[in-house]
């Protein structure tokens, strides 16, 4: 009917839309990218998932430390929408090849699918650093490159979480996991380090299910797993996300104090848990400081032009007694 | 339609009876293959579980019944669940305050879906597609992505229980039945059933089918809003994330229960008895101690095996009406 006019007012509209979302995105005259300052290194950060409380803290950690040391570098950091958002994760980082960063920090969504990509940075000149999730060895020999690791060993992490729990247990006990995406390394790490600290105390695994690190899966479990194995006497969560779902199932089953709860992540929202003693113990990998960790290495690799190593950063184990002050 | 007849029960039993021999077949299965499934601990388990995914499926069989579609749901309950939270811990608000506040936002989300999509004459799979990306984005920025956690402030609505039922599950059970009542008995449910079966018949025959619209959109709302409360109220947390793939959740529930996607045909009692065949299938396979591949190959088998059955229920009762 308005064939005449439509023409142009789809024109109009994609223009508006296209240039706000360009505004939202931060693109616009407000927020220039940082500049090429000569002889001051640009680092980029690509991080995982932004929705997850964990990766967001380490990006404003990152970010925290970049505005104390201005004068040392620049930071461009970006982040993708989800964990599984793999292929944009690729992306930015052949952005990041083609603005010339001088070393790229990442935490890969995926442990396989980003290594070409960063190989490619690789031979562009760029040092890679790996942070948080490492990269597939078997991949990383496939492909004939080799990134230095800095990050903490989820599995010594979860291995000190067991423990804690193990002294309030006897041998023989009986015990449940909840693991992680089963297709995360450090899921499967954590997992690992449970088993040793429940082999090392003899106790017995029930079961080990995935609760895919949310609150809602794992409380499904959990409930379901309480009513088949009455006798369970503690749930060893990978995450701290998942012991709250764990512990409103405990809640839901008049069990919460006879059945023990474990977490990991030490986010705010277990602190008073902690304090309660509904959950005995979680880890904390120090997510501020995770990535400033990894952009240390990298602007120390690119003084020395020292081929890097691994560097293994601190866990520490949280319970009850150990819990800051945080809000 | 005003008395209870003899043919009204015959389609009671056409209607339900699948699904009921479905899910005993389900029970009977896990309760055959584990030690403790056949218990009242389980079925109070599962009756308190439900609730949440209850209400937006509800709310979903609805929006299908008028051939629209609402994919916000599980974000919009982000978000209500986020501003619970927030409001009751950052603001300090007290809870008389903040829960109206969580349905306030669980409303203004279906009344964008609903006007923006009558409005200029959207698809409400894309308009609220994107608000599926705006809920969650906005419950990311009232909880700055913190898990807040509540704790006693909050425990008393999912924590109450009449005979071991939860309260979240005896409100879910009497909006089943209201719900169903409205849309088979009332005039405003048969006005969704002709909106969705022909929209242009409803409009040429002099009723306006916007206002029945964005009520529908309205009510899915304010469902979701519930199930937000809910779920808060049984984690004593707001996690940012909540609600992730609810939407799917409550399509799947719907369908089971024989919920036409093209609009016009749905039942609010038999998307009751989808919830239920996904909740036990849930929480027997988590009780087997499946591994997860098998867990998603199952569900998701479930899923087709039921909607094929629902395809021949349908031509033999059409067979028969003829």
């Amino acid at each position: 009917m308005h064939k005449r006019t439509s023409a142009f007012s789809r024109t109009l509209g994609l223009a508006t839309a296209v240039s706000a979302v360009w505004v939202l995105a931060g693109c616009g005259p407000k927020e220039p990218a940082p500049p090429a300052t000569p002889g001051k290194p640009r680092v980029a950060l690509v991080m995982k998932s932004l929705a997850n409380e964990f990766f967001l803290t380490m990006e404003n950690g990152a970010r925290a430390h970049q505005k104390a040391h201005a004068a040392d570098y620049d930071l461009i950091a970006n982040g993708i929408k989800d964990e599984l958002d793999v292929s944009k994760q690729v992306e930015l980082v052949e952005q990041m090849i083609a603005q010339k960063a001088d070393a790229i920090v990442i935490a890969p969504a995926d442990s396989k699918a980003l290594v070409p990509v960063c190989k490619k940075a690789l031979q562009a000149g760029i040092i890679v650093i790996n942070i948080d999730n490492k990269f597939d060895d078997a991949v990383l020999a496939a492909s004939q490159s080799k990134f230095p690791f800095v990050g903490p060993d989820n599995r010594k992490g979860a291995k000190a979480v067991g423990d804690a729990l193990a002294k309030k247990l006897k041998a023989g006990d009986q015990v449940v996991i909840i693991e992680g995406a089963p297709n995360a390394f450090n899921g499967v790490q954590r997992r690992l380090g449970f088993e040793d600290a429940v082999k090392a105390a003899g106790l017995k695994i029930v079961s080990s299910q995935s609760g895919y690190w949310e609150t809602d899966k794992a409380n499904q479990v959990v409930a379901a797993l309480m009513t088949e194995h009455p006798d369970v006497k503690a749930v060893l969560c990978a995450n701290d996300s998942m012991a709250l779902g764990a512990v409103a199932a405990l809640r839901a089953a008049g069990k919460l104090g006879q059945v023990l709860v474990v977490g990991y992540d030490n986010i705010a929202a277990v602190q008073q848990l902690l304090k309660k003693g509904e959950v005995l113990a979680t880890a904390d990998q120090h997510a501020d400081r995770l990535a400033v960790f990894g952009i240390e290495y990298a602007l120390e690799a690119l003084k020395t032009k020292a081929a890097p190593a691994d560097r293994e950063t601190p866990v520490d184990l949280v319970t009850g007694e150990t819990v800051s002050g945080k809000p | 339609m005003n008395s209870f007849s003899t043919s009204d029960f015959r389609r009671l039993v056409t209607d339900y009876l699948g699904m009921a021999v479905a899910l005993a077949a389900l029970i009977t299965v896990f309760s055959l293959s584990t030690e403790h499934f056949f218990s009242a601990t389980t079925f109070r388990t599962i009756a308190n579980q439900i609730p949440s995914v209850l209400l937006i499926s509800v709310g979903m069989t609805y929006v299908l019944v008028i051939a629209e579609i609402d994919l916000s749901v599980g974000s919009v309950l982000g978000l209500c669940s986020a501003v619970l939270g927030v409001a009751l811990t950052k603001w300090g608000w007290p809870l008389w305050l903040a829960l109206p506040a969580a349905l306030g936002a669980g409303l203004a989300s279906g009344a964008f879906n609903g006007l923006v999509s009558l409005r200029w004459r959207l698809p409400s799979f894309i308009v609220t597609l994107g608000m599926l990306e705006m809920a969650r984005g906005g419950a990311h920025a009232v909880t700055k992505s913190q898990t807040q956690y509540i704790g006693a402030a909050i425990e008393g609505i999912a924590g109450a229980s009449v005979f071991g039922l939860s309260l979240p599950f005896l409100l879910a059970i009497v909006i089943v039945v209201v719900a169903q009542l409205v849309l088979s008995r009332t005039v405003f449910g048969r006005y969704m059933v002709a909106v969705g079966t022909n929209e242009e018949a409803v409009r040429l025959s002099g009723i306006d089918p916007r206002p029945i619209k964005l009520a529908v959109f309205l009510i899915t709302g304010f469902l979701v809003a519930l199930a937000a409360i809910i779920d808060t109220s049984r984690f004593q947390s707001a996690n940012p994330n909540a609600g992730t793939g609810f939407e799917l959740q409550a399509i799947a529930a719907a369908v089971i229960g024989g919920t036409s996607l093209m609009g016009g045909r749905g039942s609010i009692v038999s998307t009751f008895f989808g919830v239920l065949i996904i909740a036990v299938l849930n929480s027997g396979l988590a009780a087997v101690g499946a591994r997860d591949e098998t867990k998603r190959l199952i569900t998701g088998a479930v899923i087709v095996v039921a909607v094929i059955v629902d395809h021949y229920r349908h031509r033999l009762a059409k067979g028969k009406g003829t």
